[in-house]
């Protein structure tokens, strides 16, 4: 393991009014690494990511990207720094094109190319999360897979160095989530690590180098995704009982 | 499409620049009426259209702009030397106004420009170094409507030109992610603020430019004219009406708008109801095409474009 992670959060907390949404959590991953993310709905998943992009305002602890503070700092400075996040519910800029919503994230994400080096990064992203053909279609008549790698490819189109997916998979069909799974290694492979959220146990599974579980906003579990969902703790968290989780 | 719009625009930026040759005193001021409100309603659009931030304060920077220039020229300095202080001027208090203003989403932004608007007129109102209520003169000797009509044209072009380039570079489809979704925008390093701002001071730095043309042709200036809420008001519904967020709209809507202005409320029953008619246009197209003009347009090509082939296959067969 290198001796800085890429990221890392200590005693990451946020509160809504009476509610701690999310509790002191601390973690760290790796460059280049699968860092998946599960628990009950409500556990606080999402509102992680939104304290991590800087979307949320942390009530307390502290995140590094590469050793330097990003917490308090605006989102799209964070985003612009390299690290971005997708959203559970889709949000496109429905009255632009699939290729004007990528090239978004390609003129003013973190390495803002200009001109030609835009398109080309355009092209790439297009080709890489197979909407290709759909470029030239408005964004509001596409469906909802293709809506889902969209969200992806616009945040790939920012040349982020960690992207955080919030269930990418939610709603897709078994077919498409072996696509989806593919695409994910794929944007690993290609250097960029990657954080996601997904209540489809076994593709995180499949996917992940590590996962943690959140309940309740608290860390319980941590570690090797064999491990995490044998965890007693884990499954009773999920199922308030001791039945196993089947693990693929 | 993109094509034939620049030719006609540049049919039409010709013969405007060249209407002093054929037309009559009457026809070029008309004109000049048009050229004005192609400016205003373009350099609103740029914000309120392309950006969505719909502001109601815009009066407040075409009287910065003719205010400066009375007040300059009265100190000697030449009339139309007196246009880049008035235009950075306006440029700095959209600044000021921007910088807490675009902390307020949706309709709160437009109601706090309101505010600003109002409470521009009442200082001019109130403060000596304006004149007060009473208003300002320009100095005597400095009126050429050759030279006046031909500043009007020269800014409305450039206004339109400028609204071109911005809608096709980055800075534009960076205006229209904010305006679709300004979390969005921002989660993918939009930097939604300073691009807001960016597009507030391009905008009122040319109403600004058009408000020391109109002191410069009007020779006299009144804080109830040129800071007046009404003017605010026909400023928004110019871009509303024609097609907001697009080139053509605020052209069209201009037209119309100063058409009703000029034609039918020279007409002494109208004179007094142009709020009931600017209120009814209003409805209208919100009504019926909330995309103005332009997307009435665009419905009958598409429909023609439909009922077009049916002669002809019932030809064939």
């Amino acid at each position: 393991m290198p001796a800085e992670p890429l990221l890392s959060a200590r005693g990451l907390s946020k509160r809504f009014g009476g509610l701690l949404a999310v509790a002191s959590v601390d973690f760290d991953v790796a460059r280049g690494e699968v860092f998946g993310i599960i628990g009950p709905n409500g556990a606080g998943k999402t509102t992680l990511f939104g304290c991590l992009v800087g979307a949320l305002k942390a009530s307390g602890g502290e995140v590094r990207l590469l050793g330097e503070r990003i917490d308090g700092r605006a989102c799209h400075e964070i985003a612009r720094r390299g690290l971005v996040r997708t959203h559970q519910v889709v949000r496109p800029f429905r009255e632009m094109t699939v290729e004007e919503n990528v090239s978004i994230g390609a003129h003013f994400g973190r390495a803002s190319h200009r001109g030609g080096s835009a398109e080309r990064i355009v092209r790439e992203v297009l080709e890489r999360t197979g909407l290709s053909a759909r470029s030239p279609a408005l964004a509001a008549t596409l469906t909802i897979g293709e809506l889902k790698r969209l969200e992806i490819a616009r945040a790939l189109a920012t040349s982020p160095l960690a992207l955080c997916l919030d269930e990418v998979m939610g709603g897709l069909n078994p077919g498409e989530i072996g696509g989806a799974m593919a695409l994910i290694r794929s944007i690993r492979d290609a250097g960029v690590t990657v954080l996601m959220i997904e209540h489809h146990v076994h593709a995180v599974a499949g996917v992940s180098d590590r996962i943690m579980v959140l309940n309740f906003g608290s860390k319980i579990a941590e570690g090797p995704p064999q491990e995490v969902l044998e965890n007693p703790a884990v499954v009773e968290a999920y199922l308030g009982s001791e039945a196993p989780i089947e693990a693929a | 499409m993109t094509r034939a719009g620049t030719v006609a625009g540049v049919v039409a930026a010709t013969a405007a620049l060249a209407a002093p040759l054929f037309l009559a005193r009457g026809a070029l001021n008309d004109l000049w009426n048009l050229a004005l409100a192609v400016i205003l309603a373009s350099a609103w659009n740029l914000l309120g259209g392309f950006a969505g931030q719909v502001s109601l304060g815009y009066s407040a920077f075409l009287g910065i702009g003719a205010y400066t220039t009375v007040l300059l020229s009265l100190r000697g300095v030449d009339p139309f030397a007196t246009l880049v202080p008035g235009a950075l001027l306006a440029a700095l208090f959209s600044v000021v106004i921007g910088l807490p203003g675009f902390r307020l989403r949706g309709p709160y932004f437009t109601i706090a420009t309101i505010g600003v608007g109002e409470a521009v007129r009442v200082a001019a109102s109130s403060v000596s170094f304006t004149g007060g209520s009473g208003g300002v003169r320009m100095p005597a000797g400095s009126f050429d409507f050759g030279r006046n009509y031909l500043g009007m044209v020269i800014l409305a072009i450039a206004t339109v030109a400028i609204a071109s380039v911005v809608r096709h570079s980055a800075f534009g489809r960076a205006l229209s992610a904010i305006r679709q979704d300004v979390d969005g925008a921002e989660s993918l390093g939009v930097d939604s603020t300073r691009f807001k701002l960016a597009a507030h001071a391009i905008s009122a730095a040319l109403v600004a430019l058009a408000g020391g043309l109109y002191a410069i042709n009007f020779q006299y200036i009144a804080p109830g004219a040129v800071f007046d809420f009404r003017l605010s008001l026909s400023i928004v519904l110019m871009p509303i009406v024609g097609g907001l967020g697009t080139i053509v709209g605020p052209i069209l809507g201009a037209l119309v708008v100063s058409t009703i202005q000029l034609k039918l409320l020279e007409l002494p029953v109208l004179r007094d109801s142009y709020l009931f008619i600017y209120g009814g246009l209003l409805i209208a197209v919100i009504m019926f095409e909330p995309r103005g003009l332009v997307g009435l347009t665009r419905r009958l090509v598409a429909a023609l474009r439909a009922s077009g082939p049916r002669p002809r296959a019932a030809d064939a067969g």
